[in-house]
């Protein structure tokens, strides 16, 4: 006969690692730095100077996205290997962090890393700036334009090339501007512009270069799941061809999705942010 | 006798009375003054946005533990200060043999001595609230060595305010005036030599924002370096061939020239 406390224990027992995701500050200092199991914190930001700390880009809500970035990171830093078990603590209904209800078990292996974090960390563009035109491409799915749903492509990094592997539709509206993603008035004139049927172009440090581009990559052996539009082609193309990474807003499904090295990275309901 | 007595005693009572009725008169009124002056120091501070601006720093956290504000304790320093000066001129209407040489003088020097502690109050406040910003600013650079400058800059902000207050009640500050100038002076000429690349380039970088002369994605040739512009900014050019990537700073852009190569 087993008690209630056994179906915990069953879970924690013999774990090489404990990672939090967004503690609160009383959850941190409780768990923070157990005897015999190191502990790593994966959070959007670090206040309690985490010895062990992988920083999420956005709030992903979905549990097993976050999971999955927080694990990749973590292997990347170095804090657990393949081959380790390690305990997983975080909310997955409710936003309050003082609240963990969810522990999950997972065995880490190299068949995770689906490319979800080196997508943000290892790619050419500023991880803020990918993380920034996440946010846009999702509030554009959300509300669309004038409440119909509306469809957008980014690339971003490696702008230089993305230009050379393309043309322009009509005039640039963003010739001799200075607009970068993450500006206060960028969401309303992505909205205005994400009309004009074309790619916008953002470089490395956020910098919106162009707006109206068709791009013209060579979409050989881009490997896109069969379905998907013209607009999701070119975007995963482009980063076939050059270092960029393209975030594509569907117009057809509403849902937004990154490519990079010309295949599916990752794939988010506007919806559920 | 009698007679000249008793005159000599009223005349002394009836002129030695009005001239403290006066001074009484004068005192109260000096009060009454004073106390709506602080009053209306306190409000006008309030209306200017004072506690908003004042809040965070480390004079205002002391103020709080004495149970007050800095509006507070500008507005006291005010009113006390008119309290003085009422009394001061109550003294010389009273006409008192007490208002001698002396007395004058420390009424003619007493309010300098508040507009000095008034300066070095706000010094303390603009002190402390220029850290913070700085500090602020700061922020997104992440390195602990920058700690130094908003205190170097806070305290340079104390001296001053120091220099003004004892100017202000007549100290002799020429040598303090002297060390600030070398201190400023050190300060520029580190300045100008440690950043002279980083002005001339950050010069020249306002010039390639302003007008473009190329954009991302213009194939150039700067300085024997050939590729594609990948990203141009106030210090720096980013410029790109198929295996190397050149960053360039925008002083050696306007040295050397740009080739747009035309394809």
């Amino acid at each position: 006969m087993g008690s209630l406390s056994d179906v915990s224990e069953t879970l924690v027992a013999d774990i090489d690692g404990l990672v939090l995701f967004s503690p609160s500050s009383g959850h941190h200092q409780q768990f923070g730095s157990l005897d015999d199991t190191p502990v790593v914190v994966v959070a959007t930001e670090n206040p309690f100077d985490a010895e062990r700390f992988v920083e999420l880009p956005l709030e992903f809500d979905d549990v097993q996205d976050r999971i999955r970035y927080g694990l990749e990171g973590a292997m990347e830093h170095g804090f657990v290997e393949e081959g380790d078990v390690v305990a997983c603590s975080a909310a997955t209904f409710g936003d309050d962090p003082d609240t963990p209800d969810t522990l999950v078990r997972i065995r880490v292996d190299e068949g995770m890393r689906s490319g979800v974090y080196a997508l943000f960390a290892e790619s050419r563009a500023d991880p803020s700036v990918i993380s920034d035109v996440f946010e846009v491409a999702i509030e554009l799915g959300k509300k669309g334009q004038k409440g119909k749903p509306v469809g957008a492509l980014f690339t971003v990094g490696d702008a230089g090339k993305v230009m050379n592997k393309s043309r322009p539709l009509s005039y640039n509206p963003f010739e001799k501007s200075h607009v970068h993603v993450g500006d206060p008035i960028v969401n309303v004139m992505l909205k205005e512009f994400s009309r004009l049927d074309g790619a916008f172009v953002i470089s490395d440090s956020g910098k919106i270069v162009s707006a109206y581009r068709y791009l013209e990559p060579s979409a050989e052996g881009v490997d896109i799941p069969k379905g998907l539009g013209a607009r999701h082609m070119a975007g995963g193309a482009i980063t076939r061809d050059t270092n960029a990474t393209a975030i594509v807003l569907s117009e057809s499904d509403g849902l937004v999705r990154a490519f990079k090295g010309g295949g599916l990275i990752l794939e988010l309901d506007p919806e559920d942010y | 006798m009698y007679q000249v007595t008793s005159d000599a005693v009223r005349r002394v009572l009836t002129g030695v009375s009005t001239r403290l009725w006066l001074a009484g008169v004068v005192f109260v009124a000096g009060v009454v003054v004073a106390v709506s002056l602080g009053r209306l120091t306190a409000g006008a501070l309030r209306r200017l946005g004072a506690p908003g601006v004042v809040e965070g720093t480390a004079f205002d956290r002391t103020t709080r533990r004495f149970d007050t504000t800095a509006v507070g304790i500008v507005s006291r320093i005010v009113t006390y200060g008119s309290v003085v000066v009422a009394g001061f001129a109550a003294l010389s209407v009273a006409g008192t043999r007490a208002a001698t040489q002396f007395w004058t003088s420390v009424a003619e020097f007493l309010p300098s001595v508040f507009v000095a502690l008034l300066i070095l109050l706000v010094g303390l406040i603009v002190g402390d609230k220029v850290e913070l910003v700085v500090a602020e600013r700061l922020k997104g650079v992440k390195l602990p060595q920058t700690g130094v400058i908003p205190t170097t800059i806070k305290y340079s902000v104390f001296y001053v305010a120091v220099l003004v207050a004892l100017s202000q009640v007549g100290v002799q500050t020429l040598s303090l005036v002297v060390l600030l100038a070398a201190y400023v002076v050190a300060v520029v000429v580190v300045g100008v030599v440690a950043f002279h690349t980083l002005l001339t380039s950050a010069a020249a970088g306002v010039y390639l924002l302003l007008n473009q002369p190329y954009v991302i994605g213009d194939q150039v040739r700067i300085a024997g370096h050939r590729g594609i512009v990948q990203e141009v900014d106030l210090l720096v050019t980013h410029v790109e061939s198929d295996s190397e990537e050149y960053i360039l700073p925008n002083a050696l852009v306007f040295r050397e020239g740009v080739v747009r190569v035309r394809t």
